[in-house]
């Protein structure tokens, strides 16, 4: 029964949130903010976590494959598309779960706590709409170049760890395994996924934050859910999306 | 001049007010007291209409706000200044930007009108020199008075606080009381705090109702309420030394 509660209630809050803004200007000012609050401060992050992922997919692959009946450049070719089908993706998408996510939360329900929501409220602002929809937006317009630079960065990180690091494989069969058996339909896959995770993370993140009840132990509360819920959705969406999407 | 009839609103089972009728006049501060957990907070969300009330009527100037949709009460808050308990501050916001959120979204003012009528709000409450700085580079006493401007900027014809002086030193306290009896005077404000604080009601006290038990047991004014045979209100007005000590030298 709480699920469906849960369900019922971030379905309000979203047709809350979707309703005509009133003083687009206003929007367009917080979506620029957020867009810088959300994406461009998570690029630091996303650029450590795709040069270790490349690293490590490109020497584990190197170490397995020991058979003289598989080429080397596979290696290449299976650095690329990991990082382009799951890793940049779902994986980044997990890590900002985490770092986006928890300060979602935490901001809108610090805000509930101090009255800053029923103070934009009596200003006659849709404060879920007010607060909600630029975080949305920004996520949507910002983490798809999130995970673009996160396939490049991971790439690079493979060559690192698999040419300069640990001789597994040598630059020419690196490169030739990249440029081999390109599919483009799974960058379309890959930009798909990540906007509907872009979505999860700030919708399910702004509803945890917003409907948080009494003091700082439950903005915490709130901020742990977040990243929770995020996190569960995530992984059960890339399920759905991978059968829809690759079957 | 703001009418409550017979208003009421309960949480799941619990009744919060009882049927609470009361008359609040413009140009004069109209104080709600009452102890902890009376309803006097749940009253004054009510009445702005943060919470939806179960019966009765809240009436503004002979508008009846209780039954207006979203779009009717927003015209109404476009005349409300309101100033939270804790300030409520956005804390992303600098002090200036803070008093001019109002401005935004109620006016078509260009961003120089705007920065001025913020400027005038600020050195009305006696913020000066504050206007780069964020909400948590400012004191208690500070937060107070630019919810004050705040919630002035766009000359409001009701004003609503929200225990005005908690958390402040006498001094402080004493300041803010001032300038909210100024402020009705001078803007002719529908004005209503919400307090515990008796010395806030032997300031400014030009209409005082007690809620208890989520219902209205005395209504009167700072001269009156002295005088009271009520044991409930009275309960609470002598609750500290220093008020049973007025009491006892009054009475000598």
């Amino acid at each position: 029964m709480i699920v469906f509660d849960h369900i019922g209630r971030y379905s309000l809050l979203m047709k809350k949130v979707f309703s005509r803004p009133e003083k687009s200007k206003i929007y367009l000012n917080q979506i620029v903010k957020e867009i810088d609050k959300l994406g461009i401060s998570s690029i630091g992050i996303v650029v450590v976590i795709s040069v270790f992922m490349g690293a490590v997919i490109t020497i584990q692959t190197g170490y397995n494959i020991e058979s003289p009946f598989i080429p080397r450049y596979l290696i290449g070719l299976t650095t690329r598309d990991s990082m382009i089908l799951e890793f940049s993706s779902t994986i980044v998408s997990l890590i900002l779960a985490g770092k986006v996510g928890s300060n979602i939360a935490s901001e809108i329900g610090t805000m509930r706590v101090t009255e800053q929501i029923d103070a934009l409220e009596i200003m006659g602002i849709n404060s879920a709409s007010f607060l909600i929809l630029p975080k949305i937006i920004a996520s949507l317009l910002i983490n798809p170049f999130l995970v673009i630079i996160s396939i490049f960065i991971g790439i690079i990180g493979g060559w690192i760890g698999g040419t300069v690091l640990t001789s597994v494989i040598s630059v020419m069969d690196y490169v030739r395994g990249l440029q081999y058996y390109f599919i483009p339909y799974y960058i379309t896959y890959t930009l798909i996924k990540t906007e509907v995770f872009a979505f999860i993370i700030t919708s399910v993140s702004s509803y945890c934050g917003y409907y948080t009840t009494g003091g700082a132990l439950e903005v915490g509360r709130s901020s742990t859910k977040a990243v929770v819920y995020s996190s569960v959705l995530i992984l059960l969406f890339n399920l759905l999306l991978t059968q829809l999407l690759l079957s | 001049m703001i009418e409550l009839q017979q208003v009421s609103k309960s949480f799941g089972e619990y009744q919060v007010l009882k049927g609470i009728s009361a008359v609040f006049e413009r140009g004069k501060t109209n104080l709600i007291i009452g102890q902890s957990g009376s309803g006097k907070t749940v009253l004054l969300k009510s009445i702005i209409g943060l919470h939806e009330i179960d019966g009765g009527s809240i009436i503004y100037d002979g508008k009846v706000f209780s039954r207006m949709n979203f779009k009717e009460k927003k015209e109404i808050r476009k005349e409300i200044g309101m100033v939270f308990q804790g300030g409520a501050l956005f804390d992303s916001s600098t002090v200036e930007e803070n008093v001019i959120y109002p401005l935004d979204m109620f006016t078509r003012m260009t961003l120089a009108e705007k920065i001025d009528r913020a400027n005038f709000c600020l050195k009305r409450v006696n913020i000066e020199n504050a206007n780069k700085l964020y909400p948590s580079e400012l004191s208690g006493g500070m937060k107070k008075r630019v919810a004050i401007a705040r919630a002035i900027s766009i000359e409001p014809q009701y004003l609503f606080f929200d225990e005005p002086n908690s958390g402040l030193d006498p001094k402080n306290a004493i300041l803010i009381d001032k300038l909210i009896k100024e402020i009705t005077e001078e803007f002719n404000t529908t004005t209503i705090i919400n307090t515990h604080d008796m010395n806030s009601v032997m300031e400014i006290g030009d209409k005082v109702i007690f809620i208890f038990e989520g219902r209205k047991w005395w209504e009167g004014d700072r001269n009156s309420i002295l005088q009271s045979e009520n044991p409930e209100l009275n309960s609470f007005i002598y609750a500290t030394s220093l008020m049973q000590k007025i009491r006892s030298f009054v009475n000598n």
